[in-house]
């Protein structure tokens, strides 16, 4: 998942400054998880922009539809095309990844060509839960884990080092970057000491191919699968009680 | 890896001499008067000295152009430092090839500092290749004329690369597996990390055992309190004894200034005199003496290892 956490509401408020109608869209994908772009936030959001004198036209995507599957939230894109056309600004409440994708919906689909500024900072890719995450993988192209004890030294360590660890780790094991994280390296010569593959760990592992993580990257797949239209089709009491854009949801499918 | 000596420094180490290094920080300034100067009082002192790069990751006069600079007018041959936190490969390489292109026979290959621990905290770190991999890269350049991709170089330079490690390593066992992975991989000698107790230089060689290529010791006898609280405070790895820093504090009362001096000398030569002795009973090849502005001191030290 894509962590999160909301700008600074000067900050949102900065871009938005002299604009008065506000396309405010939120995200049911991992916007949700983190309380970024959820309906409560949505509509936090909305009331706040209200009281600075704007005029806000909320779209609040449902669980499991993501501002970045434009596949799908283009339905509320749409269902909102006129509030869209007529819009000062659009907001959107997502990772920026969700920003660009709407941005380039409402570009080139709705055909108007409109500020589409973030509300969110995302914090990387990250695991865990429920309340507490670590980012884990930066999606480097060139998966390195079967090198190194299953623990990412690109992401893990402070440094991002191939063969450490450096000299920086402190007293208690802790990382030389940040004294609340552990050294990622130590974590490895642990798991590899306890498997018995500590002649991996003294082998040099080769530089990091950064010729995989060239960007933007491009991706196609062969055919669609269709995971929320499946588990919505199958929920279809769940969503009925939920009611609101939830049970819209169903009805679009 | 060849038996060819480029250097003073590898002549000496491979004769078996006690060698002994110093230490030259180029500053934050449009010169390197003071490293040159230093450099001049380390003449004859030394076989040779470090020449940091950016150390802390503060970005300071490059350590290539101080390292020639000081080579070419005070004669002292230096070990050019290299870090990897300022610099991708191909920026490496450059520095490689341009350090054998200006006179450089010694390269001490350091992972570095992570930037948010100096003084322009917002500095990207780069980290693309670590120590490990930027020895294997030295080593390709001057014994195989080929960069890491396996382009050619044509007249690779001859160079000699030494790694660092640190003995007081709060997981010494991964530090030691580490530093034998840099001489598996070509490290031709080893300059610790500051060293205060001789429990653990001890502990250090027993882990390391027998090594085909050699140990220098780095030692720090301070020149005021405060540059010995702040290896207390600040290096990791490095713990300060409490004894040594009292006397040192204590020095700070002395108003005379030559009197202050000469206090501060004493306290250095009496802790330093004893941890020289045990120095000698370990498998030690030489002693790395990070006296920064304090040169006066080496001359004592060294009476002890004759
Ligand atoms: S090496 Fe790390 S960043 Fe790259 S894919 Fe694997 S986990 Fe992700
Ligand atoms: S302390 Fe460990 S995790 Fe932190 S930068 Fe050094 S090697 Fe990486």
């Amino acid at each position: 998942m894509i962590a999160q956490e909301q700008k600074p509401i000067e900050e949102i408020l900065g871009y938005l400054d002299g604009k008065r109608k506000i396309v405010a869209v939120g995200c049911g994908g991992c916007a949700t998880f983190y309380h970024t772009g959820d309906k409560k936030a949505v509509k936090e959001m909305a009331e706040r922009l209200r009281k600075e004198g704007k005029e806000v036209t909320e779209v609040i995507l449902p669980l499991g539809v993501s501002a970045c599957e434009i596949d799908m939230s283009s339905k509320f894109l749409e269902k909102n095309r006129k509030a869209i056309e007529d819009a000062d600004a659009v907001l959107v409440m997502s990772c920026g990844d969700g920003v660009q994708v709407v941005c380039e919906y409402i570009d080139n689909k709705i055909g108007v060509t409109k500020p589409v500024v973030p509300a969110n900072d995302a914090l990387g890719l990250v695991g865990g839960g429920p309340t507490k995450f670590k980012e884990t993988c930066q999606s480097c192209g060139q998966c390195e884990l079967g090198k190194t004890a299953g623990i990412c030294p690109l992401t893990s360590c402070g440094k991002g080092l191939m063969n450490g660890p450096c000299g920086g780790v402190r007293e208690d094991g802790k990382c030389e970057v940040d004294p609340e994280k552990d050294c990622a390296w130590v974590k490895i010569y642990e798991r590899m000491e306890k498997m018995g593959e500590l002649d991996k760990f003294t082998e040099m592992r080769a530089p990091h191919a950064w010729s995989k993580a060239k960007r933007p990257r491009l991706f196609t797949i062969e055919e669609p699968v269709k995971p929320v239209r499946t588990i919505l089709a199958s929920l279809p009491s769940y969503l009925t009680l939920l009611g609101g854009p939830e049970y819209e949801m169903l009805m679009l499918f | 890896m060849g038996d060819e000596v480029y250097s003073q420094l590898m002549k000496e180490l491979k004769e078996g001499k006690y060698v002994f290094t110093g230490e030259l920080e180029p500053e934050k300034a449009g010169d390197v008067e003071e490293p040159i100067k230093a450099a001049r009082e380390l003449v004859g002192l030394v076989t040779a000295c470090n020449v940091t790069d950016n150390p802390q990751s503060f970005a300071y006069v490059s350590s290539l152009a101080a390292s020639y600079k000081i080579q070419q007018e005070t004669g002292m041959e230096c070990i050019y430092q290299l870090r990897c936190a300022d610099r991708n490969r191909n920026a490496l390489l450059s520095d490689i090839l341009g350090a054998g292109v200006l006179g450089l026979r010694n390269i001490l290959a350091l992972t570095g500092d992570h930037v948010s621990l100096g003084d322009t905290p917002d500095a990207k770190p780069v980290y693309d290749l670590d120590s490990t991999t930027l020895i294997a890269l030295i080593r390709k350049v001057v014994d195989e004329g080929k960069d890491l991709a396996g382009n050619e170089i044509h007249n690779p330079p001859k160079l000699h690369v030494g790694a660092a490690a640190a003995p007081g390593a709060a997981v010494l066992k991964a530090e030691i597996a580490k530093v034998k992975r840099k001489i598996k991989v070509g490290a031709e000698f080893i300059q610790t990390q500051v060293v205060y107790y001789p429990e653990v230089l001890d502990r250090f060689f027993k882990e390391l055992g027998k090594v085909d290529i050699p140990v220098l010791v780095g030692i720090f006898p301070a020149k005021t309190y405060a540059q010995a609280d702040f290896f207390d405070k600040y290096v990791a790895g490095v713990d300060v004894p409490p004894d040594y820093l009292q006397n040192m504090k204590a020095t700070k009362q002395i108003k005379d200034k030559e009197k202050r001096k000469e206090e501060v000398d004493r306290v250095n030569i009496e802790f330093f005199t004893s941890f020289l002795e045990h120095l000698k009973d370990t498998p030690a090849a030489g002693c790395h003496i990070m006296a920064v502005g304090y040169p006066r001191i080496i001359p004592e030290l060294k009476k002890v290892m004759e």
